[in-house]
């Protein structure tokens, strides 16, 4: 009797029920599909296609019938994105380089050797990690301003840092945990040095780990704006997301050169998306990044 | 002789323990203190005085008092919490949703879960050049949807008129953050033991029941998380308000973070600016407690 | 070259958050070259501890450890010439079979071809030669243990030690091993010691026994003599399976001397142990084993309560008419059922008897001198 009380309250028979939930399980799949795809299609559509197949007869015309790179000319003759594409570049790779290292050290130390405060080291780590990027900006501004650091590729990797490797280094915190010590050990009894034993076992076990706080550095930095608004303010120095943030304000810049640039900024994180994303998810199951 | 050897072999060992222990603390203790600890202190040794960037003055607690006294404060406030609040609950709805969905091992499930991942890498610049495009008055997609089927009269710009601002950046937020509580969640579903499904089954559960007694408990660590870390973060979130709107209009969007940005370097005020930025330290500080003392997140990495 | 391993007074001890927790407790005793000795205890007992600090991966709080002559008490893991086999096997996930076995020769700079002749040999004995070229995911439990022992191997140490390296393999994958790793103690000239909480492994492979029992040393004996010998209580609870029979009873005076009288029995017992014991509680060990259905010079009546079959054998879980538990083991016992009361036979030989302490007074030996008296 107990083992009936799901399908007997039901009118519905059993076969159709389990219809109807597979119809409106795919309904709800495909919706959040369009959610999701539509604005990145838009923003596609617009930018490949000349602003006057875009916008002909008045309304928008999403459907692509035409090729063209004018939008993609036009942003490289009148603006400065390859430079702003070269500073992002910079400050991105050299944040990352910076954030990976210092978290791999870190997870190895705060892994590898006893300590009192422990408990204090992860909570001063998560703090930073809530902490509220803006807060940040303001008095490193005002460090960077009276060092005469503002403008700077190291001022902008050292603020890029501040705020992506309180999450690399809990990763690395959490992933050199799951590397068995006794790899280690058993490197050391073989007659291997610590150092050694760094460079043959830990960190080539560690790599799925260095990979995910590195995507999720390369992440942060290539996305931000707050960091490089704040400490870059000389038309050279923008890095693209500062740089592409002012184009609606000119005249001469119209959507599809606009939708043109936000189609080559994506194209990183669309690379990462395509080829790296089980590191990616792995960063997601230690608890995700702003 | 063996005892020689001994004693310098241990000495080596010790020194290379000691070289690796320096190698992994230095710089993380150099990094948490240069960019961390010193500039937060000094915002908050700031924010004590009138002017600190040029003729500075001691002032106390005056710039405090202004702040918290201001006129518009109390809006400001409740703007974030406005902000936090519904882009929060609104993702982690659409999270929760989709993460049973897909669970539920559809066709299709694995192309929409790469999918999700998009929104989260796209950057918040592009996502709010698209949603300006597809909310633009004149251009956007969707007024002529709206005005096509009537639903209204004249199109609207959602991201400039006081009504329909925050509900427009809101929109976009949780359109860009959607995925955070999808992936935490999604993972959470897989790492159920089907077994205990199985067994509900046996024992006469239904749908429903075994998603109550079952699902709902195995989530409700990661939906309390999510609630208050993705909170924090959306309380403390910058660029994606500034970028849409840059707090307009008429202050309709203007969050506690806009306002420190604004104090700062639209009236160059950095004894508020650095007094608010105080005023938002303490209240994480608090939050942070609560997270604290009620997860212990730091037992994930103390045992 | 294999060295014999002496501990002298070592102590080890973990502090945390204030408290001290000694895992190793005053723990002396030699290892003699080339023996294969087990260490053995329940979880907790040191046992690893102590196998570790032989490896040098901890070192002791106070005391010596030498191999040989030569002190190396603070001496590296590196420089010790020790190999270890992890209960974790700890295979490099990211190197072939190939160079997870010849990675300690490597390290120590052995040229390309000698690893490569070492390790096919190594490979050969273990008869992992098809496996050489792949990971280690790709291997079984069994396979992956072989190659652990063949990185050990490969290693030609003067101490082998193994920490509990068959805990997680199935039983037959067990037996398949335990001969292997005898095979490898008879090959290399090295002294094996092997951690395991496992007792059955520890009689039927080694030579010396050491049990430990919270973090001091119980018994160092050979296996018989474990058996037939404990020194305690614990000991005799330890070793043999299932645990010894123990049957409180009292020292009492009689008229023919001494006996040991408990529920159901009076053992005869000799005046030089027992005379200055009248009136002590002791406890009376007899193995079930020694249980038999008929015969014996005492008798016991054992109320029967489950009944296994343990191949020929049946294994009679009961207890006596004041509610001690009983085991005994028997091939005679096959028609008992629940409930059935039996009367069990035994010789005072086969007894131990403990004082209040759980230390042993005697062995059974000592009590087979004295003539049974007809139970009244």
């Amino acid at each position: 009797m107990a083992l009936g009380e799901g399908a007997a309250g039901s009118v519905v028979p059993q076969r159709l029920q389990t219809r109807i939930k597979r119809i409106a399980l795919v309904l709800v799949a495909a919706l959040v599909a369009v959610f999701v795809t539509v604005p990145v299609y838009v923003m596609v559509a617009v930018a490949v296609q000349s602003p006057a197949a875009v916008f002909r007869g008045g309304d928008v015309n999403l459907l692509i019938d035409s090729l063209t790179l004018r939008n993609f000319r036009v942003l490289i003759e009148d603006t400065n994105t390859i430079q702003y594409f070269a500073n992002s570049l910079i400050v991105t790779a050299s944040s990352t380089v910076l954030s990976t290292a210092l978290a791999v050290a870190a997870g190895y130390g705060l892994t590898r050797f006893e300590f009192t405060g422990k408990t204090v080291a992860a909570r001063a780590v998560l703090f930073a990690y809530m902490f509220s990027p803006i807060v940040l900006a303001i008095p490193l501004y005002v460090i960077f301003f009276s060092l005469g650091l503002l403008n700077s590729y190291f001022a902008l990797t050292m603020a890029l840092t501040a705020i992506s490797a309180p999450f690399t280094i809990w990763l690395m915190w959490q992933y050199f945990q799951t590397v068995p010590i006794s790899l280690e050990e058993s490197a050391w009894v073989r007659g291997a040095s610590r150092t050694r034993t760094l460079w043959d076992v830990v960190l080539p076990v560690a790599r799925p780990g260095y990979i995910s706080a590195a995507i999720f550095s390369f992440a942060v930095a290539w996305n931000d704006f707050t960091m490089s608004r704040v400490v870059m303010s000389n038309d050279e120095m923008y890095t693209i997301t500062v740089g592409a943030s002012l184009f609606l304000d000119r005249v001469t810049i119209g959507w599809g050169e606009t939708m043109a640039v936000s189609l080559l900024i994506c194209i990183p994180p669309f690379l990462i998306a395509v080829f790296l994303q089980n590191y990616l998810l792995q960063g997601f199951n230690v608890g995700g990044l702003e | 002789m063996s005892t020689v050897t001994s004693v310098r072999s241990s000495l080596a060992e010790f020194d290379e323990r000691r070289l690796l222990l320096l190698a992994t603390f230095l710089p993380l203790a150099a990094f948490f203190t240069l960019v961390w600890a010193i500039p937060i202190a000094y915002a908050l040794g700031m924010s004590l005085f009138e002017n600190p960037t040029r003729a500075a003055s001691f002032a106390g607690l005056s710039n405090y008092v202004e702040i918290l006294t201001a006129e518009q404060f109390p809006l400001f406030l409740w703007n974030s919490v406005l902000y936090a609040v519904s882009t929060t609950v609104f993702s982690l709805l659409l999270g929760l949703g989709l993460a049973l969905v897909v669970n539920q091992q559809i066709r299709g499930g694995s192309v929409l879960r790469t999918m999700m991942i998009f929104p989260y890498l796209l950057p918040t610049l592009v996502v709010i050049f698209i949603w300006q495009f597809l909310f633009d008055p004149n251009i956007g997609v969707v007024n002529q949807w709206l005005v096509d089927f009537g639903v209204v009269a004249d199109p609207i710009a959602f991201f400039s008129t006081i009504e329909w601002a925050m509900a427009a950046v809101a929109v976009t937020s949780v359109w860009k953050f959607g995925s955070f509580a999808f992936f935490i969640l999604l993972a959470r579903l897989q790492a159920i033991d089907p077994n205990l499904y199985e067994r509900a089954r046996v024992e006469g559960a239904s749908t429903w029941q075994a998603f109550r007694d079952i699902t709902v408990p195995h989530l409700r660590g990661a939906i309390l998380i999510i609630l208050l870390v993705r909170g924090i973060w959306m309380f403390n979130k910058f660029d994606i308000i500034y970028l849409s709107t840059r707090g307009g209009p008429l202050n309709a969007t203007t969050t506690l973070p806009i306002r420190v940005y604004e104090l700062a370097f639209n009236e160059v005020n950095f004894g508020a600016a650095t007094a608010l930025a105080g005023i938002m330290f303490f209240l994480l500080a608090g939050v942070a407690v609560v997270y604290f003392r009620v997860f212990e997140p730091e037992k994930e990495v103390t045992h | 070259m294999a060295r014999p391993i002496h501990l002298d007074s070592v102590r080890k001890e973990y502090r945390s958050a204030g408290s001290v927790h000694v895992a190793v407790d005053d723990l002396t005793l030699s290892i003699p070259e080339g023996s294969f000795t087990t260490l053995v205890g329940p979880s907790g007992c040191g046992k690893t501890t102590t196998l570790r600090m032989i490896a040098g991966l901890e070192t002791p709080t106070e005391g010596r450890l030498s191999f040989g002559d030569e002190d190396v008490t603070g001496q590296s893991p590196q420089d010790r010439n020790c190999a270890m086999v992890f209960q974790s096997i700890a295979l490099y996930p990211h190197m072939t079979v190939r160079r997870n076995i010849g990675y300690g020769l490597k390290v120590q700079g052995v040229p390309k071809d000698e690893r490569d002749r070492r390790i096919d040999e190594a490979a050969e004995t273990l008869q992992i030669t098809e496996q050489l070229e792949k990971m280690p995911a790709e291997l079984s439990g069994g396979q992956q243990q072989r190659v652990a022992l063949g990185s050990a191997f490969v290693q030609d140490p003067d101490v082998l030690l193994l920490d509990e390296p068959m805990s997680d393999l199935d039983a037959k994958l067990k037996a398949e091993l335990r001969v292997e790793v005898q095979r490898l103690h008879q090959e290399l000239d090295a002294t094996v010691v092997y951690v395991t909480h496992d007792q059955t492994e520890a009689m039927t492979m080694s030579d010396q026994v050491i049990l430990l029992n919270q973090g001091r040393l119980e018994q160092f004996a050979p296996p018989g003599e474990l058996f037939d010998a404990p020194v305690s209580e614990y000991v005799a609870r330890f070793i043999g399976t299932p645990s010894t029979n123990l049957l409180p009873a009292t020292v009492a005076e009689t008229d023919d001397g001494y006996a040991l009288a408990g529920d159901g029995f009076g053992v005869l017992a000799p005046a030089d142990r027992f005379a200055d014991r009248v009136g002590d509680s002791i406890t009376v060990g007899i193995r079930p084993q020694y249980l038999s259905a008929d015969g014996g010079d005492y008798e016991l009546t054992v109320i029967a309560g489950v009944v296994e079959q343990l191949g020929t054998e049946f294994v009679v879980h009961g207890h006596t008419p004041d509610g001690t538990d009983v085991d005994a083991v028997s091939t005679a016992f096959g028609a008992v059922e629940h409930g059935d009361e039996l009367v069990v036979g035994f010789d005072p030989g086969d007894l131990f008897v403990f004082d209040a302490d759980g230390r042993t007074i005697c062995h059974g030996d000592a009590l087979a001198g004295e003539t049974p008296r007809q139970s009244p």
